[in-house]
């Protein structure tokens, strides 16, 4: 029997526009908040898993016409989708997720209900989805530190809330690297031995 | 505090193109109910229009449908809404942190279930080629690592303790639901323990020792059809072991063994009572053991040295002899310094209070025994109340230089209930502090500890001891001639029934061990807890008495440790896996082992070397069989032919059947009854008509009797001597080594008639090597070599040929004496083999009394020459000089 393969995209959604974004910063004074807590905002309310895949296939359509979204409206789904990380794990077949792929990267807005400036990163491809959600949550155990030590760097008063959460701090190194906050684009190759052991 | 982030509940499915964004808030059940009803109503519509189709169908689409959305279900991550994670929208890095958090437990969650939903039966994960569709269900059938799960799967509840412990709430744990105390069964025997299901089949007729798993996985046990005296004992260790055992029991390491076979009964009443009875079982008849009711007896009785000695059938000593058994009296908890007080009040004492003691027997003999004890405890006044402690009290053995170290590396008395150390004189302090000693035998004779110790688990892999360096000696030497523990033995504990029921049960399980054991600091045992078991011990060391003239220096003593049944275990592996300060670990051994050492030292062996007893014959005729079936299977060219051994002087064939000690043939003489004996037997015929098949048992004399009768000092001259045997030691004084069931003939008497005789006697005597030779020995043996050059010097030569003819006759030369006849046949060797303590073959036989006392007698002073006896094994014609002793 021949297995149907598809392609697991892990998305990050980026709001770059603070103004237009649900999440702002608090309003109390000498309460700063690190910047990668306002690099990864929340979704506002009203995006979930279906405004998504109305904008991937709206982006298809219009980059790769009708022979693109034909091939890929069999396949597409969302698999997963958190308002409060703005993460999504995308489900496409194998042949065409890189049509997928270039639709989420040249969204600029989301669509209608929402109309809302983002950028979206794709920050893993894979063959199954358990390697994304494995991916998904190194990612935000990651994050999880990278907040907390900017928060005690920046406020030895929330020093006290890395204390509270120390199981979730894994002891092995995993950092992906950093520039600025922004996170380089995986290793191409480690996309390919992805693929190699899914293939 | 912001408020926390509600805990991932279940799945909630994520495709809903429809559904409202407030829905991603919604509980999860409903959401489920909603889809499940909408599920019916999309199936109910196709039954409606399409009537024609079969219900079955239906159902089918409805159950796929159900598949489908249970799948679906579990697959679906939960997930967090940002109005939710992040009240009025706020940024802030703890909600930032725990919407993060909630994230990472719903994607585990998720993989786990996803995981879960997806795996396939137990018996599916089976490879194709092994699966099998007959019985799939069958719970058995598959690999055992899946059986849990496949028990799981077809919904077989499966009730143990623990489960019902982890489903009750965890205050509540039914802790002080105690088990039924066993009643006691007064005199009555007991059943043996009821084995656990999975072995149940496999003890049907027999029962298995403690540690049966251990012996079974690394030596061989009786056959399964053939168990020995209703026990699977273990017979020798699949390894290579007789030498090894050799040299563990006499000059490095230890050699033990499971002796829980061994059985025990206990005795229960007042003193007078008990001492009624043991008189009357033939303890203290014989002038030997006379002074065990005199002053030295009173360490006996007074419970810090237990009595070994022969038991006897009631009030007939010294015929009738049952086995050779250990006496250990219960210590009473005052001192012994009321021995002071008043006589009269310590008499009106003893005659109220019960006192206990245990009797150790072999179990061959163990149903006689037992017989005749309860016979003996209902005629006393009180009577004395008779326990059977068969599978309640078990044993080890141990010895060899090594084994008290491994005992104390095993037995760890447990702390003192002050919790202080045990005080100086102590039993306990006085156990500990015997490291030094390399020879049990070197204590006090049969002395006797009861204390208690901790379970051995909790210091299990043990460490080896610090032996104390010989600088003190001394203290050794002082504890030794003094022996503190005369006054300071309590009562022990192992006489207690409840304090032996509480042992087995305050064990705690190997994991409850294990878990105490990882929270121990890495490199140290647990702590001891207050609350630990306490195992009640008795431990006695023996030697052994009668061990080989010469031997004397280097006889081990044996440690004896009693124990109860379920303790035997964990105590076993301790000592097993105790390494020893002179390395390696203690050996196992089993029968073979036992019996080798034994017979090593010279001591008979009980019941095979005493078939004077009911015990011993029994063993006789079992090992009978088995010689004969095993000349039975051997293709005739290639066994003994009995009937055409050459005996020497014309005569031909065995004496008896080969394969057997004949004892009837050798207490009723000629085979085919002879004229002799037809005029005797019609002489009384009404008498012997009935007892003509049966032929005449051996009776068992001891030692000390027979030893008395032959110096002619005893009182016994009125016993009928017939058919008693006395065993004996055989020391060949040529070469040669004896064999099972080789026979043993005396020398023609020198007051004979017949000139033949005397002549045979006298070539026999000629064969005695000289004093000189045999203290020279070996390097007198070859002083030239056999075969001369041709060009040796004349007197080379000539002083070989002076030696040659001095030289005593070789086995096959034509001048080598022939056996005696039948006539002087007085016994059978009942283990013979090369002894490696003494460097040569020796043999225990037994003997007919009758037919040696004039002999010695005659013999006189000179001793020797009336002990001198020829000993050929069945089936040769060759006979050897040999010299017997009684011994044990």
């Amino acid at each position: 029997m021949v297995r149907i393969k598809h392609r697991y995209l892990l998305i990050n959604i980026l709001y770059p526009d603070p103004k237009s974004t649900s999440g702002r910063p608090a309003t109390k004074p000498g309460d700063e908040v690190p910047y990668t807590v306002q690099f990864r905002r929340p979704s506002p309310d009203r995006m979930d898993g279906g405004v998504l895949t109305r904008l991937i296939r709206d982006g298809v359509a219009e980059l790769f016409g009708d022979y693109g979204s034909g091939k890929v409206a069999g396949s597409l789904q969302v698999k997963y989708f958190s308002q409060a990380t703005s993460t999504a794990i995308v489900r496409v077949s194998r042949d065409h997720y890189r049509l997928v792929w270039a639709a989420l990267t040249f969204a600029t807005r989301l669509p209608n209900p929402v109309g809302q400036p983002c950028v979206i990163q794709v920050v893993r491809v894979s063959g199954t989805i358990r390697k994304s959600e494995e991916e998904a949550i190194r990612r935000a155990r990651l994050s999880i530190r990278q907040a907390e030590a900017a928060a005690k760097s920046s406020n030895a008063a929330t020093a006290g809330l890395a204390a509270a959460t120390p199981q979730l701090l894994s002891t092995e190194d995993d950092d992906v690297d950093m520039i600025n906050g922004i996170e380089d684009p995986d290793d191409p190759r480690d996309i390919e031995e992805d693929l190699d052991d899914e293939g | 505090m912001t408020p926390q982030p509600s805990a991932p509940g279940p799945p909630r499915p994520l495709k809903r193109k429809d559904a409202p964004s407030s829905s991603n808030t919604a509980g999860s059940t409903s959401h489920n109910k909603r889809r499940k009803t909408q599920v019916a109503l999309e199936s109910s519509g196709p039954t409606k229009r399409k009537d024609a189709l079969s219900f079955s169908a239906t159902t089918k689409n409805a159950r796929q449908d159900k598949r489908r959305q249970t799948t679906k279900d579990a697959r679906a991550i939960s997930s967090q809404a940002s109005s939710k994670a992040f009240k009025n929208g706020e940024l802030d890095v703890d909600k930032f942190v725990k919407a993060r958090e909630y994230e990472i437990k719903a994607l585990e969650q998720g993989m786990a279930r996803a995981k879960k939903a997806l795996a396939e039966r137990a018996f599916q994960q089976v490879p194709k080629e092994l699966r099998r569709r007959t019985a799939s269900h069958n719970v058995k059938r598959v690999p055992k690592r899946l059986q849990k799960r496949a028990a799981r799967e077809v919904c077989i509840p499966v009730p143990s303790k623990r489960n019902y412990y982890m489903n009750s709430a965890e205050g509540n744990r039914p802790t002080s639901v105690k088990s039924r105390k066993p009643r006691v069964k007064k005199n009555a025997l007991k059943d043996p323990p009821p084995a656990p299901a999975k072995f149940r089949k496999r003890q049907i007729g027999k029962s298995w020792l403690p540690t049966h798993l251990y012996h079974a996985k690394r030596a061989h046990m009786t056959s399964p059809k053939e168990p020995l005296w209703r026990y699977a004992v273990p017979l020798t260790p699949t390894m290579k072991s007789y030498r090894p055992t050799h040299r563990a029991s006499g000059d490095r390491g230890a050699v033990a063994w499971d002796m829980s076979y061994m059985a025990t009964v206990s005795l229960a009443g007042t003193e007078q009572s008990l001492q009624g009875l043991l008189r009357a079982l033939g303890i203290g008849a014989s002038p030997e053991t006379k002074q065990l009711w005199g002053t030295r007896g009173q360490r006996c009785s007074s419970g810090t040295r237990v009595w070994e000695g022969w038991l006897y059938c009631r009030d007939s000593f010294p015929l009738q002899a049952i086995a050779p058994a250990t006496v250990i009296w219960c210590a009473e908890n005052e001192p012994m310094s009321v021995l002071g007080a008043v006589a009269e009040e310590k008499a009106n004492v003893q005659r109220k209070t019960v006192r206990k003691l245990l009797i150790r027997v072999h179990p061959s003999a163990f149903h006689q025994l037992w017989d005749e004890v309860l016979r003996l405890a209902k005629v006393q006044k009180p009577q004395v109340m008779v326990e059977d402690l068969r599978f309640e009290i078990g044993s080890i053995e141990i010895t060899g230089p090594a084994s008290t170290e491994a005992l104390l590396g095993a037995l760890w008395p447990s702390t003192s209930t002050s919790g202080r150390d045990w005080p100086q004189g102590s039993v306990e302090a006085t156990w500990s502090s015997l490291a030094e000693i390399t020879n049990p035998a070197a204590l006090p004779e049969n002395v006797l500890f009861g204390f208690d110790i901790v379970d051995p688990r909790l210091h299990h892999p043990p460490h080896t001891i610090a032996i104390p360096q010989s600088t003190q000696e001394s203290a050794l030497l002082s504890t030794l001639s003094k022996w503190p523990c005369d006054q300071t033995q309590t009562s022990p504990k192992l006489f207690d029934r409840n304090a032996r029921l509480k042992a087995a049960r305050a064990l705690p399980s190997q994991k409850a061990i294990n878990r105490r054991k990882s929270f121990a600091v890495p490199g140290t045992y647990p702590e001891p807890k207050p609350s630990d078991a306490q195992i009640p011990i008795l431990l006695y060391a023996t030697r052994n008495l009668q061990s080989r003239n010469g031997g004397q220096s280097r006889a081990q003593g044996t440690w004896n440790l009693l124990l109860p049944w379920k303790t035997v275990l964990p105590v076993w592996y301790s000592i097993m896996y105790y390494p020893l300060s002179t390395g390696g670990q203690p050996r196992f051994g089993g029968l073979r082992e036992k019996r080798q050492i034994i017979f090593e030292a010279g001591v008979p062996w009980f019941p095979g070397d005493f078939p004077g007893t009911a015990a011993g014959y029994a063993w006789e005729v079992r090992e009978r069989e088995k010689r004969k079936e095993d000349w039975a299977k051997r293709p005739r060219g290639k066994r003994i032919e009995w009937s055409s051994v050459d005996l020497g002087n014309g005569k031909k064939g065995e004496i008896g059947d080969g394969w057997a000690c004949d004892w009837e043939r050798l207490l009723t003489g000629m085979a085919p009854p002879t004229t002799g004996k037809s005029t005797e037997a019609a002489g009384d015929p009404s008498s012997k008509s009935g007892s003509v098949s049966l032929p005449p048992k051996p009776c068992h004399i001891t030692s000390a009797a027979a030893s008395s009768l032959l110096s002619g000092s005893s009182p016994l001259h009125n016993i009928d001597l017939s058919t008693a045997l006395a065993t004996v030691t055989l020391d060949l004084l040529v070469r040669g080594v004896p064999q099972t069931c080789a026979r043993i003939y005396r020398l023609p008497s020198a007051s004979a008639i017949d000139s033949a005789a005397i002549s045979l006697r006298n070539s026999w005597l000629a064969l005695v090597p000289t004093p000189e030779f045999r203290r020279r020995g070996r390097e007198q043996k070859q002083p030239f070599p056999s075969i001369l050059p041709k060009d040796a010097p004349p007197h080379v030569v000539h002083r070989q040929l002076a030696q040659s003819l001095l030289k005593p006759p070789q086995a096959g030369e034509d001048e080598y004496p022939v056996c005696p006849g039948e006539e002087n046949l007085i016994g059978f060797v009942t283990t013979g083999n090369f002894n490696l303590g003494e460097g040569k073959g020796t043999g225990i036989g037994c003997i007919l009394l009758e037919r040696v006392l004039e002999r010695v007698r005659e013999g006189g002073n000179e001793g020797m020459k009336g002990r001198l006896c020829v000993v050929r094994n069945a089936g040769q014609s060759v006979g050897r000089l040999a010299r017997w002793d009684i011994a044990g």
